[in-house]
């Protein structure tokens, strides 16, 4: 009833306020919940008030998968958002669905905003393009694995963050194990032990150059022999008590290391924001996330995590007008510097980079540079992201093999093997419903 | 009194003396399976009573503490989401709508057409039989995609109808009806008829007034299994204005898996309000419900 | 259909017209819908759809997963089954010697009836948390380091703790009554004729109660199949990684969160067929036991 009379007030209002020309309204779906949401709304609101055209309205639709669900099947019935944020995992079933979505460079330039794919940051620049580089999605929450640790815990084991996997077992490991600590934790082993292991070790991920070419024929090529030699060591480090494992869920292996129990965690880039507002027992920083020196030399830059905003076709072209200037506005640096500082989540723009530099945000706090340097580190052939279809299925097949390592149930070899063998069988019957 | 069981007990002291050992066993088997049933609700109770930072660091423990008051609040009345529209009393309101609103149309509907099946002579009868009694047969759960892709067509989702009446499409209810009123005594019906008693008539100031307690049982099934749908609201209901209870524990998981401190005594609490409405009509119409479970397979 | 009753023509008509059409709008036409998409492969959007034919099926029947899947959904179905059914016939039969507070227990042994099977999860998630739940600590003073969700046989126990914790109350129900419903003659000459309680009960009591536990039996299958939907995707926290799920569960990860619509429909349609069987099973059975009462 409440919020009845309030849309029916605001609606009079809008009304009386606007009785000169009509507002163009879009809606925005998206999977920001929590604290996250509210910064959503903030922007919204920010945009909605800075000028008098559009007017856009963010709704809330549960977590990324059941968004993405929920926009396919409004789709299907003609009643798409006019934004929808699509997650990482759900880019090549958006992306492959031409028709679905119009792509973010044409819409941007076809409504006379300048666009420039340069001014990104590189590492967000080509995730969301399709094979030819063109952007199709507009990166909105973007982060990156990288790895946490408990000050004082290093200090008290009298070492340094490790900067490559050699370092972690040989030095790091065993002194913040004499020092009463579990060395590692980590909270999502299909993001940051598979597909960033591919780009910061610059390993191809998958045939057709990481899927960008299309889904026909696309195979996954996680089989290799440096991913399982990296997860062998993992369940040795396992066994000496230097990693320990909570299962599939995000929180379970967080926990551990907000109790002060654990030396270093690897999480996102994004949960900055919370484990600054969490008032630690410890006091926290951030470094890369660690590579294997016998893999590379030179380890690379690694993939974003989170999601992107796609514009929905089908919608009239004052819409698309409209979203197009919602894009503009999310895209100015004083929107992403808001963004980044509130969230976490990376600035996507080099311009917003620079602000937050200039403002001295990263004097006062280092660690929330680490996502957006780790993402600007040089890139490599396979670093500009990958494009899997059904890939949310292959994610629960990887989760569902890692388990098994980790639980002693198979071995290395083996879960490799039927990683590869399911995926490929879901590549190929996602290229059958491209056709 | 206690004169009467002292001349009486050394009459028959084997026998009272194994009876009393015996009764030790079974009340001992009872307590044991009723704190099985009740502990783990007196546990989440406990971490109600707590604040959050308390249960994170111990877990439940023994003390009771002074906070319940506050998790009630904040369960009831604060939203979570941003919307400002997810709060315990929405929720507890679209749970009770759904309930009633499941029942009531479940027996609504279910009266009608077993009453329809029951007394008219019907060319079609037969088949209509098999057309709704082959519901039974394939629970929600294994049509659950098609069906909301039919909800999302008919514009149903996020609204109290999509919500309610794909769920009623299943003939328990009509089920349980017909082998009622095929107990009814016929001479019932030839004297309404001798009394010149139309169909609605009859079916209005005769078949309602007599079913009265199959009516109440069925309710009290119905309301308790509308109340705890999960699967369907979650699927139907994206809005969080639309969250029913049930549903909104999955909401409270992926808040306690969030990167804020985990507020268990909300989110305990909000468990003990999906609870309870149905747990206490359970146990005050508890003769109504025991009967009707158990005669209406028969 | 014995009566004669009224022979009105359009009301009848008009009486079952509320029941048809929302079984043909919501029974009907998403059940043909599920077996015919299990034909096809489709684009999630809608754009492409290949007919394969009964590619779905061989996918399933070749998937070495999906049988440990299968596996598992037994395995599951027979232990809460089973346990469900044991505890509460033992609570029965106790419940309907005793004369002190029968009545107490009769309510504090059947208001989990009402509990909603994720809310049942969820209490299942307090019991086990992996670092305070009570139950985890009860099992570690035992030596047995309990995972919830992280080893798959520790998961597959709290799913089955919690789903009989859920289901013991209908059997106890069912047995109780049942229990009551056996005549004061029978009773009396059972106990004339048997001096000892155990062999009263074997003898006597339990071949009268079998009826309502093969009546129960359908009733927990059934249960444990579906309705123990919530109870799994709470446990599991929305990501099954290497834990245990059931049949219906995986039709769910599929297709509502992989969007893999034709591969869960084929999925759906092989549960069709399973709770066919089932009911034409119970059907003949309860039909048996209308002859008997």
């Amino acid at each position: 009833m409440k919020h009845f009379m309030t849309s029916t007030a605001a609606a009079a209002f809008a009304m009386v306020a606007n009785s000169a020309f009509a507002e163009t309204e879009i809606t925005w779906w998206h999977a920001m919940g929590g604290a996250l949401g509210e910064t959503v709304n903030a922007i919204a609101e920010d945009f909605n008030a800075s000028q008098d055209d559009y007017k856009i309205t963010p709704v809330f639709k549960g977590t990324y998968e059941e968004a993405l669900t929920a926009g396919i099947a409004a789709f299907r019935a003609g009643e798409q958002p006019n934004i929808l944020q699509v997650f990482d995992a759900g880019a090549a079933t958006v992306i492959g669905a031409k028709g679905a979505t119009v792509p973010v460079q044409d819409l941007l330039t076809d409504n006379g905003v300048a666009f420039d794919i340069n001014d990104y940051i590189s590492g967000v620049r080509y995730f969301y393009a399709d094979a030819d580089d063109k952007m199709i999605g507009m990166p909105f929450n973007s982060s990156s694995p990288i790895m946490y640790y408990n000050v004082q815990a290093f200090e008290k084991a009298g070492v340094e963050p490790p900067k490559t996997w050699e370092e972690f077992q040989t030095v790091t490991a065993p002194a913040l194990k004499d020092a009463g600590y579990t060395a590692l934790t980590q909270s999502h082993l299909p993001w940051i032990f598979t597909e960033n292991f591919m780009s910061r070790h610059d390993l191809p991920f998958a045939t057709n150059n990481n899927g960008y070419e299309g889904a026909e024929g696309t195979e996954i090529l996680v089989n290799n022999d440096a991913i399982k030699a990296h997860f062998t060591a993992v369940t040795e480090w396992q066994d000496a008590g230097y990693f320990e494992w909570f299962g599939t869920g995000w929180g379970d292996n967080a926990t551990p290391f907000e109790e002060g129990k654990v030396g270093m965690w690897l999480g996102s880039s994004g949960s900055f924001g919370g484990l600054s507002k969490k008032d630690l027992p410890f006091d926290f920083s951030a470094t890369y996330l660690p590579y294997w020196e016998a893999v590379t030399a030179e380890p690379k830059q690694t993939f974003i995590g989170g999601a992107s905003l796609f514009a929905m076709s089908g919608h009239d072209a004052e819409d698309n007008k409209a979203t197009a200037a919602f894009f503009e506005f999310l895209t100015q640096p004083e929107t992403q510097y808001f963004w980044h500082q509130e969230t976490g989540y990376v600035p996507i723009t080099e311009a917003a980079y620079e602000m937050a530099k200039a403002d001295g945000h990263y004097d006062r706090a280092p660690a929330a540079e680490v996502g957006i340097k780790q993402l600007s580190l040089p890139a490599g052939d396979n670093t500009k992201g990958y494009r899997m279809g059904f890939y949310v299925q292959i994610r629960d097949v990887m989760n569902r093999e890692y388990g098994r390592i980790l639980t002693g149930e198979t071995s290395v070899e083996d879960a490799f093997a039927t990683i590869e063998k399911e995926a490929n069988a879901l590549l190929a019957k996602f290229a059958k419903t491209q056709s | 009194m206690t004169d009467l069981t002292q001349t009486q007990a050394p009459t028959l002291p084997v026998r009272k003396f194994r009876i009393r050992w015996s009764d030790i066993g079974d009340h001992a088997v009872l307590i044991l399976g009723s704190l099985f049933m009740l502990v783990p609700l007196l546990i989440v109770l406990q971490t109600t009573t707590t604040t959050d930072v308390e249960t994170i660091k111990n877990g439940p423990g023994l003390v009771i503490g002074d906070q319940f008051g506050a998790n009630f609040d904040k369960a009831m009345f604060e939203a979570s989401g941003f919307s400002g529209e997810n709060t315990g009393m929405s929720m507890l309101k679209n749970s009770l709508i759904l309930g009633l609103g499941f029942a009531l149309g479940k027996i609504a509907i279910g009266m009608m057409a077993a009453y329809a099946l029951v007394y008219f002579r019907l060319r079609f009868a037969t088949f209509a039989f098999w057309l709704i009694f082959t519901t039974l047969l394939l629970p929600l759960e294994v049509r659950i995609l098609p069906s909301y892709e039919i909800a999302q067509k008919l514009g149903l989702l996020n609204t109290y109808s999509g919500l309610i009446v794909p769920l009623i499409a299943s003939a328990t209810a009509t089920f349980f009806f017909r082998q009622f009123f095929r107990s009814v005594p016929e001479e019932l019906v030839e004297a309404a008829r001798i009394d010149g008693a139309g169909p609605v008539k009859f079916f209005i100031d005769i078949l309602v007034p007599l079913s009265q307690t199959m009516i109440a049982a069925m309710f009290i099934i119905m309301f308790v299994f509308g109340w705890n749908q999960y699967l369907w609201p979650t699927m139907i209901t994206t809005e969080e204005h639309m969250y029913t209870l049930v549903r909104g524990i999955k909401q409270i998981t992926q808040d306690l898996e969030g990167t804020n401190i985990p507020e268990y005594g909300r989110a305990n609490m909000l468990a003990l309000i999906a609870i309870l409405p149905p747990v206490l009509v359970v146990i005050f119409f508890q003769s109504w419900f025991v009967k009707g479970l158990t005669e209406s397979d028969k | 259909m014995k009566r004669a009753g009224f022979t009105t023509r359009w009301l009848p008509i008009l009486l079952l017209l509320p029941q048809l059409i929302i079984i043909a709008i919501f029974f009907y036409w998403p059940a043909a819908h599920a077996v015919q998409s299990s034909f096809y492969l489709q684009d999630p959007f809608g754009f492409g759809s290949t007919f394969v034919g009964v590619d779905n099926y061989k996918d399933l029947a070749g998937s070495g997963e999906y049988m440990k899947i299968a596996r598992f959904t037994l395995v599951f179905t027979t232990l809460v089954t089973f346990f469900s059914l044991a505890l509460a016939l033992l609570l029965a039969v106790k419940a309907d010697k005793v004369l002190r507070g029968a009545r107490s227990y009769r309510t504090l042994l059947m208001w989990v009836y009402a509990v909603a099977p994720p809310v049942a999860g969820f209490i299942g998630l307090i019991m086990f948390d992996q670092s305070w739940g009570p139950l985890t600590e009860l099992a570690r003073s035992m030596g047995w380091d309990f995972k919830l969700g992280v080893n798959f046989n520790d998961t597959a126990v709290a799913m089955v703790i919690v789903s009989v914790w859920k289901q013991v109350p209908v059997n106890f129900i069912f047995f109780l009554s049942g229990l009551q419903s056996i005549p004061k003659a029978v009773r009396e000459a059972a106990l004339i004729d048997n001096r000892s309680a155990t062999g009263r009960f074997w003898q006597v009591t339990f071949p009268l109660l079998a009826p309502t536990g093969f009546f129960l039996l359908i009733i927990n299958i059934t249960y444990a199949l579906f309705d123990t939907f919530g109870i799994v995707d709470t446990l599991v926290k929305g990501e099954p990684g290497n834990n245990p799920m059931t049949l219906v569960y995986k039709v769910y990860v599929d297709g509502f969160r992989g969007n893999d619509l034709g591969g869960s429909s084929a999925q759906s349609v092989v549960l069709m067929v399973l709770v066919l069987a089932l009911t034409i099973f119970q059907f003949r059975l309860v039909e048996r036991r209308i002859h008997y009462t």
